[in-house]
Formats: structure tokens, C-alpha cells, sequence
């Protein structure tokens, strides 16, 4: 999730797939038939495809290899990746959506808009499990809340303390974005039927609630708030990346909710090999490489190698729920929780 | 179509228990409460404001005073969105001396922009009925020697009374139809309109029966609002005001100093969040990269300007013709046609959008038409004010020409030839004020836009959002450069007209 951010980040949303992403003329006819090779559509969420994401490495690389047009379309993050593809059904655009996660599996396979892979699942790492015959997982991590260490000096020890504390808080719309979602389901799995009185309590202490990942963390990064939900993997971008140690992740002593990152091809593609090619991919040690490395969360297959930020890392403890609970109680979590948000 | 849209999905019906959710009541409380305040503190503060331009007759620059008012009313909300970000933002100008708790996002942030965008057209409604007292009156006031508060009880206060009332409703319907600002300042889910949860229903949880069922409940309020105001009549904020008014008692000393603080007090708050984002341009100044950047989007929206402007116009010419006909046959029906076309005002952008959108859901590829859709639906919104410019014009061009012309049995060419010199100022006016609403357009566009055409307001609403501020003003001063030029255009055209 976390492509990322010096000074000069980025092209956001729109600059990043509008102008150099977009092969479309103004007026949006469809003008790909001159082109020879067969295009690649993929759905995924903006900060992926930015500048500094995996977006345009993995292009490169996988271009190389299948002679086609890759093509990324970024919305604002993993749920409206969902979203988008509901809103359109049938008629979409995608071969692959990429960056809905563990939260989002059960309702996506409800939409029957995607069809079974034919990748080899047992190249997955053991600690996950995997064997979902629909998606096929590209990263991991786990919820945190990143704070910057120069500002706060004793952080938060549990959810508890943190609400209990007087810190500014930024985090995303579970609506629209993944790490948003997973704050719901952490504060569900926490605080069970008494979540109503936390998310007032939250509420007294957030600045924002942001629609995507990327503008929670940036307005963090301009010093818009004490901590924002972000991943307990963000701190090694800024140590990889930039050579700095004040940004921290807290570790929570009721733990952290894990978010597995999947990709899924749909029902209606008309590239269906090339989008199996393209899963494979994800998988391979290449492009695993480059993951970690680039959207700043941990590879799904054994034996790649991560520089030595990554072992600084604070190691949670997994708590959370089943992908089918998950499913289940969704529309009246977010119910629950908009209820008590908006004042 | 659109209320065939709003009444139709695939057969899903309304969600009724959404009726009963807390969290509809907490958004129409939230709408009301915001746009009463927005529109309550607007009007108060614009009447101080109003009467220190009656009184200062000589004050410098009164008629650009005016203008900016214009352009403030009319401004692409974004770019006052990004001015007041990097005025009052987490590392704006003037954030130091807020004190710690300051917070741009929520009640706050939404009343400032309101404020902002709407005391001007208050100002001028005002001071237009002011400056419409006659000398006589004045001259009595004197002579009857009133004092300044009976002064403003039996002569001020009645002139303008009205017009305040008036513009204390419109200016409340306006703010309840809201959508960029909320959007942008409200802080996420704690501020949520009506206009913003009808737009998070349809595109964050793709909920299209709750989404219609918010737009039928804003659609009555704001509809109901709208009626209860147009009950008491219109108000004129555009007009000019009364010249070669030769008799004015002169204000005391302490009273000018009192106008002469209020007035350049009312000129700094204009000025101020659009002179702030002058400073924080200068890191992408000459990035070369962001100026190709910035061509697409720009062009994207002059030409979507250019052609809504050229359909909305046509539309509203045409809409009137049976209207004109009428009118000059004398027939009952023009009464009613009258009727009808200064209504459309009722139907919010918002609302009419998702109406088209699910209309158009099932039947067409909605990205691949999507410019034509923003462009048709914006001409749909701005119809209406084109019309109420044109329809005086061509009133009175077929009272004062359509004799003549009937006598001298001219042919169509001349026919059209006359007509055009007639109304091509104010066929200007409309256009050059069509054009600055479309420009402007973000609410419309977060229905139907995508990706592969970008207009400079949502790419400004990105970069704001991402806290880019230094690209999001310099797109905002490209972009109040293009609006000012129009609101020049039309203010000229204006005087011409008068």
C-alpha cells in the first residue's frame, strides 16, 4: 500500500493516470483498435501506480515478458477498486482489479464478477494459509498507527491508551479504503458491542477522516496530526528510502488486524490467459522483489530479500475475524460507525 | 428522464429503513443547521458592509468593490477552497495565531468559504436597494433631524428589508445545496450534507437505492425551501446601481471612520485567500514538468466550458421562443411558461445528476460518454440563469421591434441580422456568466468524470487533498485568472446593457 513520498512524490490521482497513464484522446472514443498488441486493464487503487509505486516497475518488467500493453486505472483505494467494478458490472473495462484485501474477499466473490485463476497457490508462503481458488495474494501487513518519535515520546501502548490520550488522529474512510476498513474491523474485534462509546471517543480526537490512504499520510507527513492509520511495515520506507527513524509504528497490546492485498481476474475478460500470466507474475521472485520495496509491505513467498529496516519492524500479535463474519457485518459496522461520526 | 432515473434501479425499491437511521437525521440537521448559519452570518455582516458603500460615496474603488463581489459569488469554489487551506491550513499564513486547537476541517472551515462566497451577493443585493432611496427621503431625514439609529429604523431598514429577507432564503438554499466546500473543508464523515452523502451513497458504497432515496428527500427540502422564498418575491443583485442620486447627508466623523473600517475590513477578507495563494506558488513556478502537466485539464475545461456554454445558450434561446410567441400574441400561456422557466431553479445539481446517472446506468457506457454527460448536465443546471438573462432582453426587443419588423415584412437574414445586434450584449453576459458556473463545476463532474479527462477544478481538489498546496494554488491562480477575465467581460457587457 505504501508507494511513496519524499519531497516530490507523485503525480496524485489524476496526474498520475491522466496524463501519462491515459493512451485515450480527450474526448474518450476508443481509439485502441489501431493498436496491434492486446491491452491489460487493470484496476487498482492511485498510490500503486504512482511515480514511486510498484505500478510502473512491474509495467516494465511484465511488458517485456507478454509483448502487451499493461494498463493501470487508479482509483482512490481498495474499496472503490471493489466499488468501481459493482458500479460497472458487466460492462468493465478490467481484466484484473488489484488491492481489495482479506476484508473485502467474501463480498467481491458475491458479485460473481470474477472467475477462478489457474495460478499455483502452494508458492505461497505457509504462514498464509492460501488456497482461494478466485484470488491470489501479492502482499501483507499489518494495521498501525505510525507515529513520529521527535514529536511523541511515550506512544501509545494499546488502543485503549490511545483513545484515552489527548493525540490528534488522521485515518481513511472505511468506505473507500482498505486501511479505513481495517480500523473498523480492529475496533469491532477490540471492543466487541461496545464499539459505539470508542468511535465517539475516536471522533473527539480526529482531524480528518480521509478518503484514500495516500492524503491521511501525506497530511500526517505535514504535521497535520500525531498518529495516522498507516501499516506497521510504512516505518521501513523511511528508513530505506530516506535514511529517518523518527517514524515509528506503536504496538498495540490487544493486536493488530492483518491485511492480505489480493488481485482477482473478472468474469467478463476477453484476456484471460495474459491475466493468469499477469497473476503468476505477481507471485514470481521478480516482481516480489520489487513489492516489499516500492508499496512498502511484506512478500507472500519465502526467500526474498529485504533490506535490514525490515527487522526493526514491530512483530504484532494477529487478531481480527473470518472472511465470512467479515462479509456479514459490514453494511452494519459502517452503519454503526457513520451513525457516530457524523455529528 | 433524470426523475424517471431517480425513480427506478433495476427494481430495487426505496430502503425504507433508512428512515428510521440516526444517521439521516444527523445529516439534515447538519444541512439545516449549516446553511441557516452560513446564510445568517452572510447577511450580517454584509449590511455594515452595504451601508459604508452608501455612505462613503467617494471611496475609492467602489466599482471594483462591486465587480469582486461578482466574482465572489460566482468563484470556482476550489480556488477559495485552496486559498483558505493555505491561509488558515495546518501550515497556512495566519494558523500560528490561532492558537492550538484551531481546525480548518468542519463548522468552521464550511461557514468561512459560505460566508465568503455569499456575503457578496448580499452586499449587493443590499446596497442595491439602498442606493434606490430617493434624495427626497434623505432631505426629510434631515430635516426632521433623526438620529442615526431612527435614521437606519424608518428609512434603512425598510428600503432594503426585503431584499435582507430574501437573501437570507436564497442564500440558505444555496448553502443547503453545498457539495465542493463540504466535500473539501468538512473534515470527512462529522460534516456531512445532504448534497455529499448523496454523492458518498452512490460512488464509496455503490448504495443506489439509498442514494436516490437521499436525493428525493433533498429534492423536497430544498425544493420546499426554494418555494417558501420565491413566495416573496426576487431579488436583483446583478443591476446597476442608481447614479446621479445628488443628495446624501454627510455621515459624522465617527461614523466614516466606523464605514472607512468596515469597508477595508470587507476588502481584506475578500482579498486575503486569494492574494495567499500568490506566495505559495513560487516552488512550482518554473517546474516546467507541471505546466505541461496543467494543459490537459485546462484544456479539458475551457473546451467543456466552451461548448456547455454554446448548448446551455442555444437551450435557453430556444426555450423561450414559445414563451416569446406567446407574449406577443398576447395568449394566457405566457403567464405560465414565465412560470416554468424561472422554477428549473428547484432541482439540485446533485440530484439531477444521480438521476441521469441511474437512468443512464443500465443503457450506456457512462465513462465512455462521460464528457458529453458533464457537458449536457451542465447545461441543464445552468439554463435557467441563462434564461432569467435573456428573457428581459427579448421582451423587450419583440415589444420595441416586432411592430417594425412585421411592417417592413423584412426577410429571415434581416430579421436575424436585427435581432442579433439587439441581444448580442446580453447573449454575451449570459454566456461569459454560464461559462464561469461551468468552470466551476466539481459536483456534476464527481458523478460523471473519470479519469480520461481531467477538468482543472477536480485536479485542484486532488492536489488540495494530497496537501500539495504548491501545485493546488498555482492551478487555482490559472484558473481565477480565466474566471476574472469572464466576470470583466461580463461586468463590461453589463454596463454596456445599462
Amino acid at each position: 500500500m505504501m508507494s511513496m513520498l519524499t519531497k516530490h512524490w507523485l503525480s496524485p490521482i489524476c496526474l498520475a493516470a491522466a496524463i501519462s497513464l491515459s493512451s485515450q484522446p480527450l474526448l474518450a472514443a476508443d481509439s485502441d483498435n489501431a493498436e496491434k498488441s492486446t491491452t491489460l486493464t487493470i484496476y487498482t487503487y492511485d498510490s500503486f501506480v504512482s511515480e514511486w509505486g510498484p505500478g510502473p516497475q512491474l509495467e516494465k518488467l511484465f511488458e517485456e515478458q507478454c509483448h502487451c500493453d499493461l494498463k493501470f486505472v487508479g482509483a482512490e483505494d481498495g474499496v472503490s477498486v471493489l466499488n468501481r467494478l459493482r458500479l460497472e458490472g458487466d460492462n468493465t473495462k478490467a481484466d484484473v482489479i488489484l488491492g481489495i484485501d482479506n476484508g473485502l474477499i467474501e463480498e467481491a466473490r458475491d458479485t460473481n464478477l470474477l472467475q477462478t485463476h489457474s495460478v499455483d497457490t502452494s508458492v505461497v508462503k505457509d504462514s498464509l494459509n492460501w488456497a482461494d481458488k478466485t484470488f491470489i495474494p501479492f502482499d501483507y501487513g499489518y494495521f498501525a498507527f505510525i507515529y513520529n518519535a521527535e514529536k511523541i515520546k511515550k506512544p501509545a501502548e494499546s488502543m485503549q491508551a490511545l483513545l484515552d490520550s489527548e493525540a490528534s488522529i488522521i485515518y481513511q474512510d472505511p468506505r473507500t479504503s482498505t486501511p479505513g476498513q481495517g480500523l473498523m474491523m480492529w475496533m469491532n474485534s477490540v471492543y466487541g458491542d461496545n464499539v459505539d462509546q470508542a468511535w465517539k471517543q475516536l471522533a473527539q480526537q480526529t482531524v480528518t477522516v480521509t478518503k484514500g490512504w495516500w492524503e491521511a499520510y501525506s497530511m500526517f507527513l505535514e504535521g497535520g496530526s500525531d498518529y495516522v492509520l498507516s501499516y506497521s511495515t510504512s516505518p521501513a520506507y523511511h528508513m530505506v528510502a530516506e535514511g529517518n527513524t523518527q517514524y515509528k509504528a506503536a504496538l498495540f497490546s490487544e493486536g493488530h488486524i492483518a491485511q492480505i492485498e489480493v488481485a482477482a481476474i473478472t468474469r467478463n475478460t476477453e484476456n484471460r490467459e495474459l491475466a493468469n500470466q499477469f497473476l503468476n507474475f505477481l507471485v514470481s521472485k521478480e516482481a516480489q522483489q520489487i513489492i516489499p520495496i516500492t508499496n512498502w509491505m511484506l512478500p507472500v513467498i519465502d526467500g526474498v530479500e529485504l533490506p535490514e529496516a525490515f527487522d526493526q519492524l514491530i512483530q504484532p500479535r494477529d487478531i481480527g475475524f473470518s472472511s465470512d463474519h467479515i462479509a456479514n457485518n459490514r453494511k452494519s459496522w459502517i452503519r454503526e460507525w457513520r451513525s457516530v461520526v457524523t455529528q | 428522464m433524470a426523475f424517471y432515473g431517480l425513480l427506478s434501479f433495476s427494481g430495487q425499491p426505496f430502503q425504507w429503513q433508512l428512515l428510521q437511521d440516526p444517521y439521516l437525521f444527523s445529516i439534515l440537521r447538519f444541512t439545516l443547521w449549516q446553511s441557516a448559519l452560513s446564510a445568517l452570518f452572510s447577511v450580517l455582516f454584509a449590511w455594515p458592509v452595504a451601508l459604508a458603500l452608501l455612505h462613503l460615496r467617494d471611496s475609492h474603488h467602489k466599482r471594483w468593490f462591486l465587480s469582486l463581489c461578482v466574482l465572489c459569488f460566482v468563484l470556482p469554489t476550489l480556488i477559495l477552497i485552496t486559498g483558505i487551506v493555505a491561509l488558515l491550513g495546518q501550515s497556512g499564513v495566519l494558523t500560528p495565531f490561532l492558537g492550538e486547537d484551531w481546525n480548518i476541517y468542519g463548522l468552521s472551515g464550511i461557514l468561512l468559504a459560505h460566508i465568503y462566497l455569499n456575503m457578496p451577493f448580499a452586499i449587493r443585493a443590499i446596497y442595491l436597494r439602498l442606493s434606490a432611496i430617493p434624495a427626497g427621503s434623505w432631505r426629510l431625514v434631515q430635516q426632521l433631524k433623526l438620529n442615526r439609529w431612527q435614521q437606519f429604523r424608518y428609512l434603512e431598514w425598510p428600503a432594503a428589508k426585503s431584499a435582507t429577507w430574501i437573501t437570507l432564503g436564497f442564500v440558505m438554499v444555496l448553502c443547503f445545496n453545498s457539495f465542493a466546500v463540504v466535500l473539501a473543508l468538512g473534515g470527512g464523515p462529522k460534516s456531512t450534507t445532504f448534497e455529499v452523502a448523496i454523492y458518498q451513497a452512490l460512488k464509496y458504497d455503490f448504495n443506489i437505492p439509498e442514494a436516490l432515496l437521499l436525493s428525493w428527500i433533498q429534492l423536497i427540502v430544498a425544493g420546499g425551501l426554494y418555494l417558501i422564498v420565491t413566495t416573496f418575491g426576487h431579488v436583483s443583485w446583478l443591476g446597476q446601481e442608481v447614479k446621479n442620486r445628488t443628495f446624501l447627508p454627510h455621515p459624522s466623523p465617527r461614523e466614516r471612520r466606523f464605514y472607512n473600517v468596515v469597508y477595508s475590513a470587507a476588502w481584506m477578507f475578500l482579498l486575503a485567500p486569494l492574494t495567499a495563494l500568490i506566495p505559495k506558488t513560487r516552488d512550482v513556478w518554473l517546474d516546467t514538468e507541471f505546466w505541461s502537466s496543467l494543459i490537459r485539464p485546462l484544456s479539458t475545461s475551457i473546451l467543456l466550458a466552451l461548448m456547455t456554454t454554446l448548448l446551455s445558450v442555444t437551450l435557453a434561446y430556444a426555450a423561450l421562443q414559445p414563451y416569446r410567441k406567446a407574449l406577443r400574441t398576447r395568449s394566457s400561456s405566457a403567464l405560465w411558461l414565465d412560470g416554468l422557466a424561472s422554477h428549473t431553479l428547484v432541482v439540485p445539481a446533485m440530484v439531477l445528476s444521480v438521476g441521469i446517472f441511474v437512468f443512464c446506468l443500465p443503457r450506456m457506457d457512462i465513462d465512455q460518454w462521460g464528457f458529453f454527460l458533464v457537458m449536457f448536465v451542465n447545461a441543464l443546471v445552468s439554463i435557467p440563469f441563462a434564461i432569467t438573462q435573456l428573457k428581459p432582453a427579448l421582451a423587450s426587443y419583440d415589444q420595441q421591434y416586432w411592430p417594425i419588423i412585421q411592417t417592413l415584412k423584412l426577410g429571415f437574414r434581416q430579421r436575424v441580422y436585427v435581432e442579433w445586434k439587439f441581444i448580442r450584449p446580453v447573449l454575451m453576459t449570459a454566456a461569459s456568466f454560464v461559462s464561469v458556473l461551468v468552470l466551476g463545476d466539481v459536483a456534476i463532474y464527481s458523478i460523471f468524470g473519470n479519469q480520461d479527462f481531467v477538468t482543472l477544478p477536480w485536479l485542484i481538489y486532488g492536489y488540495a487533498s494530497t496537501y500539495r498546496i504548491a501545485e493546488a494554488a498555482l492551478a487555482s491562480v490559472v484558473l481565477l485568472g480565466i474566471s476574472l477575465a469572464l466576470v470583466l467581460l461580463l461586468e463590461k457587457q453589463r454596463s454596456r446593457n445599462a
